[in-house]
C-alpha cells in the first residue's frame, strides 16, 4: 500500500504509462462494443439486408431490359418498376436504421470513454498533473476520441457492409460470365491498391497537420495570455515572427497534404473507368457474339460502379481504424497504467471530536526522482496550535503542507494526523478534516455563494457570513452586481487576486475541517486589509489546528509558534518574538520587517 | 468572403483559370458516359445484327474513352492542388493579419475578452475556414461544376428524358433544403453542448487540487455527467437527421431512375429513342445525384466556416484605441524626464483616476503607495502606454506619448508586474525576452545580479531549464526573479516595478534590493509596494487615494506629519506589539 521510497522510473511510468498495444486496445473496444450488442446486432443485420436489397435491384433493372424493353413487351414493365420502387423504399428504411443504430454506437462509447476518463481525472494524484499540460489532459477526452467515435460508429458497420457488397457483387457477376467478370475486376485491384497506399500517406500528414495547428496554438496561446509583457516590451514583431512561422508550418503540411491527395484522390475516381472501358469492349463484344444479353451489359456496369464506394471506404476505414487504435491506446494507456491514490485496506479512523494534533516523522520527500525537497524531517503540532512555517523562497514550506492533505505521499517517513498514518485513513475522511487554501487560489465558474459553501453545502448561511467577515470577503461581496449570488470567473465577474484569496480563505473556514492549511493565504492582500484580517482570523481559527505558511511577518503574527525550514530541514523553532531576538535565520527572514516600524 | 477576396489579390487569373480546370473535369466525367451511348447505339446493337465493322467502331469509342478519362484524371490532380494552393495562401494571410492585428489591440481589448475566447479565434476559427477552402473547396467547385454538367448531359442525350429528370429534382432540392436549415440548427447546438463538456473537463483540471482538497468529485462528475449526456443526446439527434438523409437521396435517385425507365421505354417503343441513350441516361442520373450528397456534406462545413468567419471579423474590426497616429515621430534616447499632468482615466463610467499630476526629472524614483483599488496600477499601465488618459497627458522628455511612435517607447521602458507571465522556453530565453540579440554573458549577468542563478543552480539544467506554460513549477517568488532579471537586462530608461516584490521572502528581497539599487541609478522609476523597505529608497513618496495624490515628500518628511501616510506606515510595518500579542 506505500509506496515508499520510489526511483525515478517508477514514479514516472507511475503517472506516465506507456500506450496500450494495438491488439490489447482493440480487444478493449470490442469489448465496448459488445456492451452495445443490441445497436450492434441490428446494425449488422440491417448492413446485410441492405447489401442484398442493392444487388437485387440492378438486377431487376437487367430483367426489365431484356424481358420487357428490348423485346417490346411493354406490359411487363410496371410489375419490374414496382418492384424496384418497392425495394428502394424498404431499403431507405433499412438505410435509415443501419446508419442511426451504428452512429448510436459510436456516440455512446464515446461517451463512455469521455466519462471514464473524467472519472479517472478526479482521482489521479497531483503527480499526474505535474507532470502534464493540461491541454494534453482536455483534448485525451474531447479530440482525441473522435476518430474512436467514427471508427465504431461509422467504420466497423462499414467495412463489413463493404466486404458483403464486393463478395455478393462478385457471387452475381461470376454466375453471369465468369470470363468478363475477370475482364471487369482489372481496375479492382489498383482502386484496392490506390485507396490503402492513400490511407497510408495520407494519414501521417494529417497528424503532421494537426500537430502544426498545434503550435499554432500554443504560440498565440502564449501571446494571448502574455500580452502585457509582449506589448510593455515591445516585443510584438518576434512573437508575430514566431506565430508566422508557425502558420507557415501548417501551411506547408497541408499543402504536402494536398499534394498526396492530388495524387491519389483522382485515381480512385477515374481507375473505375478501366473497368467501364473493359466492359465496354469486352462485353459489347460478348453482346455483338450473342454470348450474354444487353441488360446483362448493363448488370455489369451497374454492380461495378456500385463496387467503387466500398472499396473506397475500405481505404478510409483502415486509416481511421489506425487513427482510432492509437487514440484509444493512449486513453486506455492513462486509465489502467496510471494508479490513482491508493485508499487503505483496512482503513483508520479520526477520532470524532476534540482538535487533532499533526506529526511529521523523518519524512522526506522529492518529486518525481529529482533532489530531495525536504529531508528526514520531524514537526509535531499539538492539537490546536497555530503554526508559522517560515523559510526563504524554495525551501519547501508548500511542498511540506501538501503532504496533509495527500497531494503527495511523503518519499520516506509518514505523516500522522490525529495519531493516524495519513495513509491509513480513508482519502474523504482525511480530507474532509484538511480545509486548504492554495498559494493560487482556485474559484469555480458558479456563483460566489456556491463558491464559499463548495467545502460544505449544507453550511448555515450565518456560519457562512461570520467566515466571510473573518476573511474580509464581507468588504467587497455585498457590492458585487448580485451580492452573493453574482457568477465568478470565465463566464461572470473577474475578481482580483487579492478578492480571490480572501474567498478561498472563507470556504477553508466554512468548512468543519479540524485541520487547515494555509499556503500564503493573504500574499496578494494588500498591508493594510492584511492587518485586518490577521485580527479576525486568529479568533475564527480558534480550536483548528493550522499549519500556515507566509513571507510575512504580519502573517506570522495568527501564530503560536514558528518554524523556519531551510533545503528540507526544520532549522528554528519557537515563538515568533524569541525567534526575532534569538537572532538566527527567522530574524534574518523577518528582523528589518520589524526595525523598519 | 469580401475579407477573403483580398487575400486572393494576384490569384485571381489561376483561380479562373481552376474554375476551367473544374469545368473540363466535369466535361470528361459526363462526356464518358455519351461515348458509352455511342459504343451501344453504334457499335454494340448493330454489332448485334451483324452490321459490318461495328467492332472496329467499338474499339475506337473505348480507346477515345480512355483518352477522355486520362485527361479528367490529369484535370483533377490539377485542381486539387491548385485550390489547396489558393486556400491556404488565403488562409495563411488570413492567420497573419488576424494576429498582427490582435497583438496591437490595447489592455482594454483583453481585459474584456476572455483569453480562450480570443484564441479560439486565432486556431479553431481560421482551421474551420482552412478546411473549407483546402478540402471542401475541391468538393464543392467540382460538384457545384458537375451538377448542371450532368443535367445538361442528359438533355443532350435525350432532351425529353432530361425533362423528366427534371420532375424529380425539386422535392430533391426542397430536401437538401430541409436538411440544410435543421442539420445547421443541430450542429450550432451540438457545438455548444460539447464546448459546455470540454469546460467543464478543463475546470476541473486546471482547479483540480481544490476539487480534491474538498472533496468535491462526486458534485463535479454528477455536473459532468449531465453535460455528457446532453452532449450524447445531441450527437444522436444529429446523427438521426442524417441518417434520414442520405438514404432519402438513396431512395429518390431509384425513384427518378425507375421514372426515366417507364417513360423511356415508352419511346423506346415508338422508336424515338436508341437502348443505348435509355441506359446512358440511368447512369448520368447517378452523376446528378451523387453531388448532391457530396454537397450537402460540404455545406455543413461552409456554415461553420462562415459563422467562424463572423466571429474573425469582429476581431478585425475591433479598432485598436493605442496606436501610432499619423506623424508620429520615433523617440529618440530618453534622458528619462516623465511629467503626468493631470491625468483623467476611466475603464468604464467612473474614473478611477481624477486629474493626477506629478513630474520626474531624469534619473528621479518615486514611489506610489495606497491601499488597492485605488488608482496606482492604472497610473502604472498609463504610463506604459496600454491605455491613453480620458484627459490630460503623459509625456516623457516633454513629448506626449501619443505623439510618438509606441515601439520606440516601449523599448525604453522596463515593467515588472506583481503576477509576471513566464513563456514556455528555458529560465534563460525568458530573461533574453527583452533583448532578444542579448549575449549569453549578458543573461547570465542579469540572471546572477538578482540571484536567479542562485534558484536555477536548484533545477535541473540551471538557466537551461524548462518552463512550462505560464510558469507552472516554479514559485511566485522565482517567477518574479526572473521578470526583474528580464528587466534588468532590458537595460529600459523607466522602469516601472508594479508589487514587484511582494511575494519574496525577505533575505530574497534584500538581493534585489541591492539589485535595485544598480538598476535603478541612473534611470528614472516608479516603484509600488507594500513594504516600507521598497518604499524608502524613493526620492518622493506619493500617498494615492481615490485616484489622487493626497500626499507627497519624502518619507523623514511625511513621517513627521500626522498624516495618512504615518497611519499607512503604521499599519505597513506594525510589526512588533501586535506579535506579542500574538506570541
Amino acid at each position: 500500500m506505500c509506496a515508499g521510497r520510489l526511483g525515478m522510473s517508477t514514479y514516472v511510468s507511475s503517472v506516465d504509462p506507456p500506450d496500450l498495444g494495438m491488439l490489447p486496445t482493440f480487444r478493449r473496444l470490442l469489448g465496448l462494443w459488445r456492451e452495445q450488442w443490441k445497436l450492434g446486432l441490428l446494425g449488422l443485420s440491417f448492413a446485410f439486408l441492405y447489401t442484398l436489397i442493392s444487388i437485387v435491384i440492378p438486377i431487376l433493372i437487367q430483367r426489365a431490359i431484356d424481358h420487357a424493353i428490348v423485346p417490346h413487351n411493354e406490359d411487363q414493365l410496371p410489375p419490374y418498376l414496382a418492384a424496384i420502387g418497392g425495394l428502394a423504399l424498404l431499403r431507405f428504411v433499412i438505410n435509415f436504421n443501419r446508419r442511426y443504430a451504428t452512429a448510436r454506437i459510436g456516440i455512446r462509447i464515446e461517451a463512455r470513454m469521455r466519462e471514464l476518463l473524467y472519472q479517472a481525472y478526479l482521482r489521479y494524484p497531483r503527480a499526474f498533473y505535474d507532470r502534464h499540460a493540461t491541454g494534453q489532459v482536455l483534448s485525451r477526452a474531447t479530440n482525441d476520441l473522435y476518430p474512436i467515435r467514427y471508427f465504431i460508429g461509422w467504420g466497423l458497420v462499414q467495412g463489413m457492409q463493404s466486404v458483403m457488397m464486393i463478395v455478393a457483387a462478385g457471387i452475381v457477376l461470376v454466375l453471369v460470365d465468369p470470363r468478363l467478370t475477370l475482364f471487369a475486376a482489372v481496375s479492382l485491384p489498383p482502386i484496392g491498391f490506390v485507396a490503402n497506399r492513400f490511407g497510408h500517406r495520407v494519414s501521417p500528414i494529417s497528424r503532421r497537420v494537426q500537430a502544426r495547428k498545434g503550435d499554432v496554438t500554443e504560440a498565440a496561446d502564449e501571446a494571448v495570455v502574455g500580452i502585457e509583457m509582449v506589448q510593455a516590451f515591445g516585443r510584438e514583431n518576434d512573437v508575430r515572427e514566431r506565430f508566422g512561422d508557425r502558420a507557415e508550418g501548417v501551411r506547408s503540411a497541408a499543402l504536402d497534404q494536398a499534394k498526396v491527395e492530388a495524387t491519389y484522390v483522382p485515381g480512385l475516381y477515374y481507375l473505375p473507368a478501366l473497368s467501364i472501358a473493359a466492359v465496354v469492349f469486352f462485353g459489347g463484344r460478348a453482346v455483338i457474339d450473342g454470348q450474354i444479353t444487353i441488360g446483362q451489359f448493363v448488370l455489369f456496369e451497374t454492380l461495378l460502379l456500385q463496387l467503387v464506394w466500398p472499396l473506397e471506404a475500405i481505404g478510409w476505414i483502415l486509416d481511421l481504424a489506425q487513427r482510432a487504435l492509437a487514440s484509444a491506446g493512449r486513453s486506455f494507456g492513462w486509465l489502467e497504467g496510471i494508479e490513482p491514490l491508493p485508499e487503505p485496506t483496512s482503513p483508520h479512523h479520526l477520532a470524532e471530536t476534540g482538535p487533532l494534533g499533526l506529526r511529521f516523522e523523518h519524512v522526506s520527500f522529492a518529486y518525481g526522482g529529482e533532489v530531495d525537497v525536504l529531508h528526514d524531517l520531524d514537526l509535531v503540532v499539538e492539537p490546536g496550535e497555530i503554526v508559522a512555517v517560515c523559510g526563504s523562497t524554495g525551501a519547501g514550506k508548500t511542498s511540506l503542507l501538501n503532504l496533509l492533505p495527500r497531494f503527495y505521499d511523503p518519499t520516506g517517513g509518514r505523516v500522522l494526523v490525529g495519531g493516524v498514518d495519513t495513509r491509513d485513513l480513508p482519502i474523504a475522511e482525511l480530507r474532509a478534516d484538511v480545509a486548504l487554501v492554495t498559494q493560487r487560489p482556485v474559484l469555480f465558474s458558479v456563483p460566489l455563494r456556491e463558491n464559499l459553501t463548495a467545502g460544505r453545502e449544507d453550511a448555515d448561511w450565518d456560519e457562512v457570513l461570520a467566515a466571510c467577515e473573518a476573511a474580509g470577503v464581507d468588504a467587497f461581496g455585498p457590492n458585487l452586481p448580485d451580492g452573493y449570488d453574482t457568477l465568478i470567473g470565465e463566464r461572470g465577474i473577474n475578481l482580483s487576486g487579492g478578492q480571490r484569496q480572501r474567498v478561498a480563505l472563507a470556504r477553508a473556514l466554512v468548512t468543519r475541517a479540524r485541520i487547515v492549511v494555509l499556503d500564503d493565504p493573504l500574499s496578494a492582500v494588500d498591508t493594510l486589509t492584511e492587518r485586518r484580517l490577521v485580527a479576525r482570523l486568529r479568533p475564527a481559527l480558534a480550536g483548528r489546528t493550522v499549519l500556515v505558511a507566509t513571507q510575512r511577518l504580519s502573517t506570522v503574527a495568527i501564530a503560536d509558534r514558528a518554524v523556519v525550514l531551510r533545503d528540507g530541514r526544520i532549522i528554528e523553532s519557537g515563538r515568533p518574538v524569541d525567534l526575532l531576538r534569538a537572532g538566527g535565520e527567522f530574524a534574518t527572514l523577518f528582523g528589518d520587517e520589524v526595525i523598519a516600524a | 468572403m469580401k475579407r477573403l477576396w483580398k487575400y486572393m489579390e494576384g490569384r485571381k487569373g489561376f483561380a479562373a483559370l481552376m474554375v476551367v480546370v473544374g469545368a473540363g473535369n466535369a466535361a470528361a466525367q459526363t462526356g464518358g458516359w455519351l461515348l458509352v451511348r455511342n459504343a451501344i447505339d453504334k457499335g454494340i446493337v448493330p454489332g448485334s445484327k451483324g452490321v459490318p465493322g461495328a467492332k472496329h467502331h467499338l474499339t475506337v469509342i473505348v480507346l477515345i474513352y480512355l483518352g477522355v478519362a486520362a485527361a479528367g484524371w490529369v484535370l483533377q490532380a490539377k485542381l486539387i492542388r491548385g485550390l489547396a494552393t489558393i486556400g491556404q495562401a488565403v488562409v495563411i494571410g488570413l492567420r497573419r493579419d488576424l494576429f498582427d492585428h490582435l497583438t496591437s489591440l490595447s489592455l482594454r481589448y483583453f481585459s474584456q475578452q476572455k483569453a480562450g475566447w480570443i484564441i479560439a479565434r486565432l486556431t479553431s476559427d481560421v482551421d474551420a475556414v482552412s478546411d473549407v477552402l483546402s478540402q471542401g473547396m475541391p468538393t464543392l467547385v467540382s460538384n457545384v461544376i458537375l451538377l448542371p454538367a450532368a443535367v445538361i448531359a442528359l438533355l443532350i442525350a435525350d432532351w425529353r428524358l432530361g425533362l423528366i429528370a427534371f420532375v424529380v429534382l425539386p422535392p430533391t432540392l426542397i430536401l437538401s433544403r430541409w436538411f440544410q436549415r435543421v442539420s445547421h440548427a443541430a450542429n450550432v447546438e451540438q457545438r455548444n453542448r460539447i464546448a459546455a463538456v470540454t469546460a467543464q473537463i478543463a475546470e476541473s483540471v486546471a482547479g483540480m487540487a481544490v476539487v480534491q482538497a474538498f472533496n468535491r468529485e462526486r458534485r463535479f462528475q454528477a455536473e459532468f455527467d449531465e453535460l455528457n449526456d446532453a452532449n450524447r443526446a445531441q450527437s444522436t439527434y444529429v446523427q438521426r437527421i442524417f441518417s434520414v438523409f442520405f438514404p432519402s437521396i438513396e431512395f429518390l435517385g431509384v425513384l427518378a431512375m425507375a421514372t426515366v425507365v417507364y417513360f423511356g421505354s415508352g419511346l423506346y417503343e415508338d422508336g424515338t429513342l436508341t437502348i443505348g441513350t435509355l441506359i446512358t441516361a440511368i447512369y448520368l442520373l447517378q452523376l446528378v445525384f451523387q453531388p448532391l450528397q457530396e454537397l450537402s456534406d460540404v455545406y455543413g462545413q461552409l456554415q461553420s466556416a462562415g459563422a467562424a468567419m463572423v466571429k474573425i471579423a469582429s476581431i478585425l474590426d475591433e479598432e485598436s484605441e493605442i496606436h501610432d497616429h499619423p506623424g508620429a515621430e520615433p523617440l529618440p534616447r530618453l534622458d528619462g524626464d516623465l511629467e503626468i499632468d493631470s491625468v483623467v482615466f476611466a475603464y468604464g463610467k467612473d474614473p478611477v483616476l481624477h486629474g493626477i499630476s506629478f513630474h520626474l526629472a531624469p534619473g528621479a524614483c518615486f514611489a506610489l503607495v495606497g491601499e488597492s483599488g485605488h488608482g496606482k496600477s492604472t497610473l502604472a499601465r498609463l504610463i506604459g502606454r496600454h491605455y491613453d488618459p480620458d484627459q490630460g497627458a503623459v509625456r516623457a522628455d516633454g513629448h506626449d506619448l501619443r505623439d510618438v511612435q509606441l515601439r520606440s517607447y516601449r523599448r525604453q521602458l522596463g515593467v515588472v508586474l506583481q503576477d509576471p507571465f513566464l513563456f514556455s522556453g528555458t529560465i534563460a530565453s525568458n530573461i533574453r525576452f527583452a533583448k532578444p540579440d542579448a549575449t549569453d554573458e549578458e543573461v547570465q549577468a542579469a540572471a546572477a545580479a538578482v540571484g536567479v542563478d542562485r534558484v536555477a543552480a536548484r533545477l535541473s539544467g540551471g538557466l537551461d531549464h524548462e518552463v512550462r506554460e505560464g510558469g507552472a513549477g516554479l514559485s511566485a517568488g522565482e517567477r518574479q526573479l526572473i521578470s526583474i532579471a528580464r528587466a534588468l537586462l532590458a537595460d529600459p530608461r523607466i522602469l516601472v516595478l508594479d508589487e514587484a516584490t511582494s511575494n519574496i521572502d525577505r533575505p530574497t528581497e534584500v538581493l534585489i534590493e541591492q539589485a535595485l539599487d544598480r538598476l535603478l541609478k541612473g534611470r528614472t522609476s516608479i516603484i509600488i509596494a507594500h513594504r516600507l523597505s521598497t518604499v524608502r529608497r524613493a526620492d518622493e513618496i506619493l500617498v494615492v487615494e481615490n485616484g489622487q495624490v493626497i500626499q507627497r515628500g519624502s518619507e523623514r518628511e511625511l513621517l513627521e506629519v500626522d498624516g495618512p501616510f504615518r497611519r499607512l506606515a503604521h499599519t505597513l510595518e506594525g510589526g512588533e506589539p501586535e506579535l506579542a500579542v500574538a506570541g
